[in-house]
């Protein structure tokens, strides 16, 4: 476990290096700052602390594509990507038949400058592989969607051959086999963080409407003091700190992720967002509508990020089945 | 004792003794007999122990963490052999006296509490004052060795039980508002206390008007300073939404459970379900997080007001879905676990009223956790 000076001085250091406009800064500051040392020394302690101020700062980087090559056993780094799911899904962006791989997925802001992307993939029996191959061998389209500045690209290749895969020369012409468990695994540190970047842009929206709520002045009064106003951002920190609680207890005392708990985090993660971003938006009103101020960057975000490795919608059902089948609630972290 | 030891320990406790601290609910289960029933199981705890732990030794306790006492009474809810609404009264009582009455008085009465001998009631909101808890106008003159109590409390939970209160009076001006208040122990049987306990929507007389006509205290029964009576509630509210609260997460938990094992296939809609056991889990994380700062010896203050909203809209939540997943046995069953789906759902509608009103939370958390200053 991290002491807590160890993680403030991480904490400042990792908040600095999100103050880079570019996202290749982001990439060099976060290098500099030994983001993925820390994550292979610290373990999963790291992850709150790096994704909550990404969000925080509505700043783009590849952290989320280190944290999951990383959680799979692969050697991560700036040359790396990571193809996700498509939007909205959670199953594996490639398939493997007769010896080709086919991608459909999404690359993060880091696929257009790495030479290198790990594929997860299934083969005809579902057994997984993750194959890592040449970036310049699959086509990118550019998603401007709600949230260009998040970077994301729609990742497409057929016929591909395995064994183009760099981690296939020599004896592994497939890539590297995947347990199940260890995708589920990985889902739920990539769930983990996307929570936590979700409650990080909630924090931000609710601080500027906050700020807004104490300046601006009608009828004579701050609007702050007025009922109506209060309770939104009261009902908005409710939601963000209930989002931080579960995430908080998705990591076990040995610091393993509860792939249960982390599922239940994004989802409610996703829906509190929602919920912090329309009252915020109503309490900001005219101004949070405009372009230039910064409101709607986060809106942006958690409407994107909702979508990543399962949405809050999708995520609830399942969970919901998954109770109906088992006939009972699934035992919470012990007091 | 450390925490795991407890556990274990009451949990192999509690699988030998359970059968006996059962007790049957229902519409015909009249209220008398749970307070009978919550009485055995305080007494049958104490004497075993359990209960002891987690209070200091100096009011009968056996000392150690209050994580003890957080989970003796999430083991009870969670094997539905207390309802924690009356069983965790004691978790906002017995802490303002420890705190805030001369030893002697809590070393004599906080083991008849804590042992079931007794119950206490709390006599904070009048009629005329319920959320402005500060305009409160039960009056008590001091007069030589003693204060006169004159005038009326409301909702006050288990009045007509009660050998005990803790009272709030205005001993300053009827102008001095939350300064000139003050606590007082109030023994039930005095000359000039009626109680009329009022019939409750959810068919249980949970609450009572009480009268204080000429009620004479001795002054040694004054609890803090006099005039300090505020400082004696606001001390009291956060514990209101730590220890108590996490009894009644579990108590919600195993509820929410006994739907679950018993609902026929088809009346959950998944994604209902999946958003509620979703909240429930979010307000045992908050919930826990609070336990463990209390247990370090931080003061609670007003971030415990995010627990309750969590707990009040959780609570409506996990009914919400009862309503929907079984109406009929709401609305028209007959059997005993219809009636008690139709109680706790209609109870779950004070859910946002009790302990300070939803509307109340939110006000604390724009002013004192937002920065929002005062609200016009």
């Amino acid at each position: 476990m991290m002491d807590t000076g160890t993680a403030e001085l991480l904490g400042e250091s990792l908040e600095a290096a999100f103050r880079n406009e570019t996202a290749a800064a982001v990439e060099a500051s976060l290098a500099e700052v030994g983001w993925r040392e820390a994550l292979d020394e610290e373990g999963i302690a790291v992850v709150p602390l790096l994704f909550g101020r990404q969000g925080m700062a509505n700043a783009v980087s590849g952290a989320l594509d280190d944290l999951l090559t990383t959680a799979l056993g692969l050697p991560a780094g700036p040359d790396t990507a990571f193809v996700l799911p498509e939007f909205g899904s959670c199953g594996p962006p490639g398939r493997i038949h007769d010896g080709a791989l086919t991608v459909r997925g999404l690359g993060t802001v880091r696929t257009a400058g790495a030479a290198h992307a790990v594929v997860l993939a299934a083969g005809p029996d579902g057994a997984l592989r993750a194959v890592t191959v040449e970036t310049g061998k699959l086509q990118a389209r550019p998603i401007g969607g709600v949230d260009p500045r998040l970077g994301l690209t729609a990742m497409e290749g057929q016929g591909l051959t395995a064994s183009q895969g760099t981690a296939s020369q020599g004896t592994a012409p497939q890539g590297t086999g995947i347990a199940a468990a260890a995708w589920e695994g990985a889902l739920a540190s990539g769930r983990l963080a996307l929570a936590h970047e979700l409650s990080g842009a909630s924090r931000t929206m609710l601080r500027l409407a906050c700020e807004h709520a104490v300046t601006r002045v009608q009828f004579g009064s701050p609007i702050g003091a007025f009922q109506a106003v209060r309770h939104r951002l009261a009902e908005s920190l409710v939601a963000v700190e209930s989002t931080e609680a579960a995430a908080g207890a998705a990591i076990e005392e040995g610091g393993e992720v509860s792939a249960l708990a982390a599922g239940m985090a994004k989802a409610l993660a996703g829906r509190n967002a929602r919920t912090v971003a329309r009252h915020c938006q109503q309490v900001l009103a005219g101004v949070g509508f405009t372009d230039e101020h910064d409101f709607h960057r986060y809106f942006r975000r958690v409407l994107t990020l909702d979508g990543l490795l399962g949405d809050s919608r999708t995520l609830t059902r399942e969970l919901g089945e998954r109770l109906l089948r088992d006939r009972r609630l699934p035992p919470p972290p012990p007091l | 004792m450390d925490l795991p030891e407890f556990r274990a320990g009451l949990d192999a406790w509690l699988d030998e003794h359970e059968p006996e601290l059962r007790m049957e609910a229902g519409p015909d289960v009249a209220f008398d007999q749970e307070i009978e029933h919550l009485s055995k199981v305080k007494r049958t705890t104490y004497d075993a122990g359990w209960m002891r732990r987690g209070w200091p030794e100096r009011v009968g306790g056996l000392g150690g963490s209050t994580l003890l006492r957080a989970y003796l009474g999430e083991a009870l809810a969670s094997r539905d052999l207390i309802e924690p609404g009356i069983y965790s009264m004691t978790e906002v009582l017995a802490p303002t006296m420890i705190e805030f009455a001369p030893a002697g008085l809590a070393a004599e009465m906080v083991p008849r509490l804590l042992r079931g001998d007794e119950t206490w009631c709390q006599g904070f909101s009048e009629p005329g004052s319920g959320s402005d808890l500060g305009s409160l106008a039960c009056r008590a003159r001091r007069d030589g060795g003693s204060w006169h109590v004159i005038g009326q409390k409301v909702w006050t939970s288990l009045a007509q039980y009660a050998h005990r209160c803790v009272l709030l009076v205005r001993t300053g001006t009827p102008e001095s508002g939350s300064r000139g208040i003050t606590a007082l122990f109030v023994d039930m049987d005095s000359p000039g206390v009626t109680v009329r306990p009022i019939r409750a929507m959810h068919g249980r007389d949970e609450f009572c008007e009480v009268f204080f006509d000429d009620v004479r205290v001795p002054l040694e029964r004054t609890l803090g300073e006099a005039g300090g009576g505020w400082a004696v509630a606001m001390d009291l509210l956060p514990y209101e939404r730590s220890t108590s609260l996490w009894h009644r997460g579990a108590y919600l938990r195993q509820r929410l459970g006994r739907l679950l094992a018993s609902v026929p296939d088809g009346t959950i809609d998944p994604g209902d379900l999946g958003a509620v056991a979703q909240l429930a889990f979010a307000l045992h994380a908050r919930s826990r997080g609070t336990q463990h700062r209390m247990e370090r010896g931080e003061r609670l203050g007003p971030e415990t007001s995010v627990d309750k909203v969590l707990l009040a809209t959780t609570e409506q939540a996990v009914f919400d879905l009862v309503a929907d997943a079984v109406p009929a046995a709401v609305a028209v069953g007959g059997d005993a676990a219809a009636g008690r789906w139709r109680t706790e759902f209609l109870y779950s509608r004070a859910a946002t009223v009790y302990g300070g009103s939803a509307e109340i939370q939110r006000g604390i958390i724009a002013r004192r956790l937002l920065g929002l200053g005062a609200e016009r």
